[in-house]
């Protein structure tokens, strides 16, 4: 099989998936929190595809697809939160959303 | 015949149910209405399944199954009823008397606040009898039991804001539990054996038992009709249910649920034949029970306690009855029972309705010269109650002292009791008689008397009335052995007659005799002390108290149960639940509130912390997986 080993692929996406982790923990606009989401579950994509080129079975990709479905309608929910956070003139902030501290 | 048993069976529980979701839609007369012809209808169907047997090739029986109701492993237990002799015998009975006893309290509770809530108790009341009686197995019995236990509770205390009410329904409710308590016992011992409980497998498995299993077995049944039957020593509920309405008097402890120990024997008679013993201590517990319940009701002032007491000793003969393998009269006795007794309830109640709820006999006195057709109808009670001929009570009563007086020397003695009852019988039935009805109206009838529209009472109560007198009188010529014996063939296929129980003509004409003698006897004595208005005769003032603590079994069952119970829990709350529980109950609360002060720390409200404990929760999970592997 050509092209680089699996070690590679899955070195990229712990990267990815590190990068977005460390976005949603310090950025505080939702917006990019969700930017930051999406990075990682492709990070997981990755890894997914990857294991499955690499083990010969298409039972990854079946997953790989349906995070991406899940990724889609998560984006339709956050991005409608969004709206409706600036709907009402609230800040774009998720630190100052917390009312539901103990 | 299967569409007439499940008719009976579910037509008061439909009347339930629509008087229940109804509500205040159906008015009060309409509710009353309903339960009535919910009866009516479950008669109609009880009528079916009768004609439907008879013209049957074979009265053998038949079970019809609607679905597997309840399924654990190998045991399997169907909802199913059970269409036979006995089962009909008792359905004609149940919905009978219990449709005349509805239509009555139709005018008796006229005016209750709650009468929706009567009539829907009163006709689940019938639905689970006839649940027990109909029940294809011995689960459905018990279930049948049960109900009817519950629904008993729950018209003793119907009239919930009196105290003593709801102090007689508790006390009902749990002499009832220990008797259900014991015969479930009885049959978790049949299911070990058999993993079954129908009827006839219970019965093969009772031929192969060890004789301690089948004398437990037999013993639990026993106990069972014992306590719903009121006999001794589980008797003392009886005479204060009587604080529940008359109608609930007449249905539930006279004609139909505390009889439902005597079915059960005549039901169960197989397991008792293989514990022959047990079946005569119940013969036994029943004559000890009609001469103590005669003694007792001798110095009663309350009407409708003088009516139970007697209920108590009547149902003490049908004990003897099936006790001693007679299984046909005593189910006889039962039948004429439940027209006689609910009758005399019944008439009692039509004085007690005229009264204003006086029931205490000492001030009704002279009330025949005002109601007259009351004072008929409950002289032909009296009379088929001490077993007078024609009336019915001489048919079946005197069948049940002859049949005792076969069985070798116990049965003597057994007959011997059955004869002192007679006279017992005869001397309190007609003290009443005589210290309420002759003579001239004293004050207090004259003023407290409302006269219906010149009547005794309404339609409603006064039809049921007329039936039962005409009942009363003719009911038991429906069998005269030794001559005539319908009862007794039609019992045959379920519930034969042992031969030690057979009794020759001479018996049974010297049980005639003699009883009829010492009935007329007591007649005569009470005549002799009461005819002429005194009203007490306090003679033996020993004797007089012993017999007004119904001999000290209230007082002897509160210091051997009640007292011991009540120490134990005021020591256990001075010694246990002060000190200890109440001491550290306020620290564990404070425990948990400091805990709860700690863990809200972590609820912060940041999404971002939040997400750092996940990560680091399942970084920790993958390190220790790592590790482990």
């Amino acid at each position: 099989m050509l092209g680089p080993g699996i070690a590679w692929y899955l070195g990229i996406a712990a990267f990815l998936f590190a990068t977005g982790a460390l976005g949603v923990l310090i950025r505080r606009n939702p917006i990019i929190v969700l930017l930051s989401l999406e990075i990682m579950l492709n990070g997981g994509n990755l890894a997914l595809i990857a294991f499955s080129r690499h083990a010969r079975n298409g039972a990854g990709q079946i997953f790989a697809l349906t995070v991406m479905a899940v990724a889609a309608s998560e984006v339709c929910v956050g991005l409608g939160l969004v709206v409706a956070i600036n709907r009402r003139r609230l800040a774009l902030d998720v630190d100052r959303l917390s009312e539901l501290r103990g | 015949m299967k569409g007439g048993a499940w008719l009976c069976l579910f037509a008061p529980l439909v009347g339930t149910v629509l008087i229940l979701l109804g509500g205040t839609r159906f008015s009060r007369r309409a509710a009353g209405w309903l339960a009535t012809t919910s009866v009516f209808v479950a008669f109609a169907g009880a009528v079916w399944a009768f004609l439907d047997l008879r013209s049957a090739s074979s009265h053998a029986g038949i079970t019809y199954t609607a679905w597997t109701w309840l399924q654990a492993g190998q045991f399997k237990i169907g909802l199913s009823v059970l269409v036979d002799p006995l089962s009909t015998l008792m359905m004609l009975i149940v919905a009978g008397v219990g449709g005349l006893i509805v239509l009555y309290s139709v005018g008796y509770m006229d005016g209750d606040d709650e009468e929706r809530r009567y009539f829907a108790y009163i006709s689940f009341f019938v639905f689970s009898m006839l649940l027990l009686v109909e029940g294809g197995n011995l689960l459905l019995l018990l279930a049948g039991w049960g109900l009817v236990g519950l629904s008993s509770y729950l018209l003793i205390g119907f009239w919930h804001e009196r105290p003593t009410a709801v102090a007689a329904a508790k006390k009902a409710f749990v002499m009832n539990a220990i008797g259900d308590a014991t015969m479930a016992l009885s049959l978790f011992v049949l299911i070990a054996h058999s993993n079954s409980l129908e009827f006839g497998t219970s019965f093969d498995t009772a031929l192969h038992l060890s004789p301690t299993a089948v004398n437990l077995v037999a013993l639990g049944l026993l106990g069972g009709a014992v306590a719903k039957s009121a006999q001794i020593p589980l008797h003392t509920w009886l005479p204060d249910a009587m604080e529940g309405p008359t109608p609930v008097s007449a249905l539930i402890h006279a004609a139909t649920m505390v009889t439902a120990g005597v079915y059960l024997i005549a039901r169960t008679h197989p397991i008792f034949e293989q514990a022959r013993t047990v079946e005569l201590v119940g013969a036994g517990i029943g004559a000890l029970t009609l001469l103590v319940a005669g003694l007792i009701a001798l110095v009663q002032t309350d009407i409708k306690r003088i009516i139970a007491y007697s209920t108590m000793s009547q149902i003490g003969y049908m004990f003897v009855g099936v006790g001693v393998g007679a299984y046909a009269n005593g189910m006889f006795h039962l039948m004429t029972h439940a027209f006689f007794k609910a009758l005399l309830f019944m008439a009692a109640g039509l004085l007690i309705h005229a009264l204003a709820d006086e029931q205490d006999i000492r001030k009704m006195r002279g009330i025949g010269a005002l109601m007259p057709w009351t004072k008929w109808a409950f002289l032909a009670g009296a009379l088929a109650l001490v077993g007078m001929p024609p009336f019915a009570g001489f048919f079946s009563k005197d069948s049940i002292i002859a049949a005792a007086l076969h069985d070798h020397w116990y049965g003597v003695i057994l007959a011997a009791a059955g004869l002192v009852g007679a006279f017992l019988t005869g001397l309190y039935t007609f003290r009443l008689y005589f210290i309420v009805f002759p003579g001239e109206p004293t004050a207090f009838v004259r003023e407290h008397r409302h006269a219906h529209h010149g009547k005794e009472g309404p339609l409603t109560m006064l039809v049921p009335v007329g039936v039962l007198t005409v009942l009363a009188v003719i009911g038991g010529w429906i069998q005269f052995s030794p001559f005539w014996h319908p009862l007794t063939n039609w019992l045959d296929p379920v519930a034969p007659t042992l031969a030690v129980a057979e009794p020759t003509n001479a018996q049974e004409a010297i049980a005639s005799v003699l009883a009829v003698a010492l009935g007329l006897a007591g007649i005569g004595v009470a005549w002799a002390l009461y005819g002429r208005g005194e009203v007490a005769v306090p003679r033996l003032p020993a004797l007089q108290r012993t017999l007004e603590h119904k001999f000290y079994f209230d007082e002897a069952y509160d210091a051997l149960f009640y007292k011991p119970a009540a120490v134990l829990a005021s020591r256990l709350r001075s010694d246990f639940e002060e000190p200890v529980i109440l001491a550290t109950g306020p620290d564990l609360g404070e425990g948990a509130l400091e805990i709860g002060e700690g863990v809200r720390r972590f609820q912060t409200g940041l999404l971002r912390t939040y997400v750092l404990f996940l990560g680091t929760g399942l970084a920790i999970v993958g390190v220790i997986f790592l590790a482990v592997r």
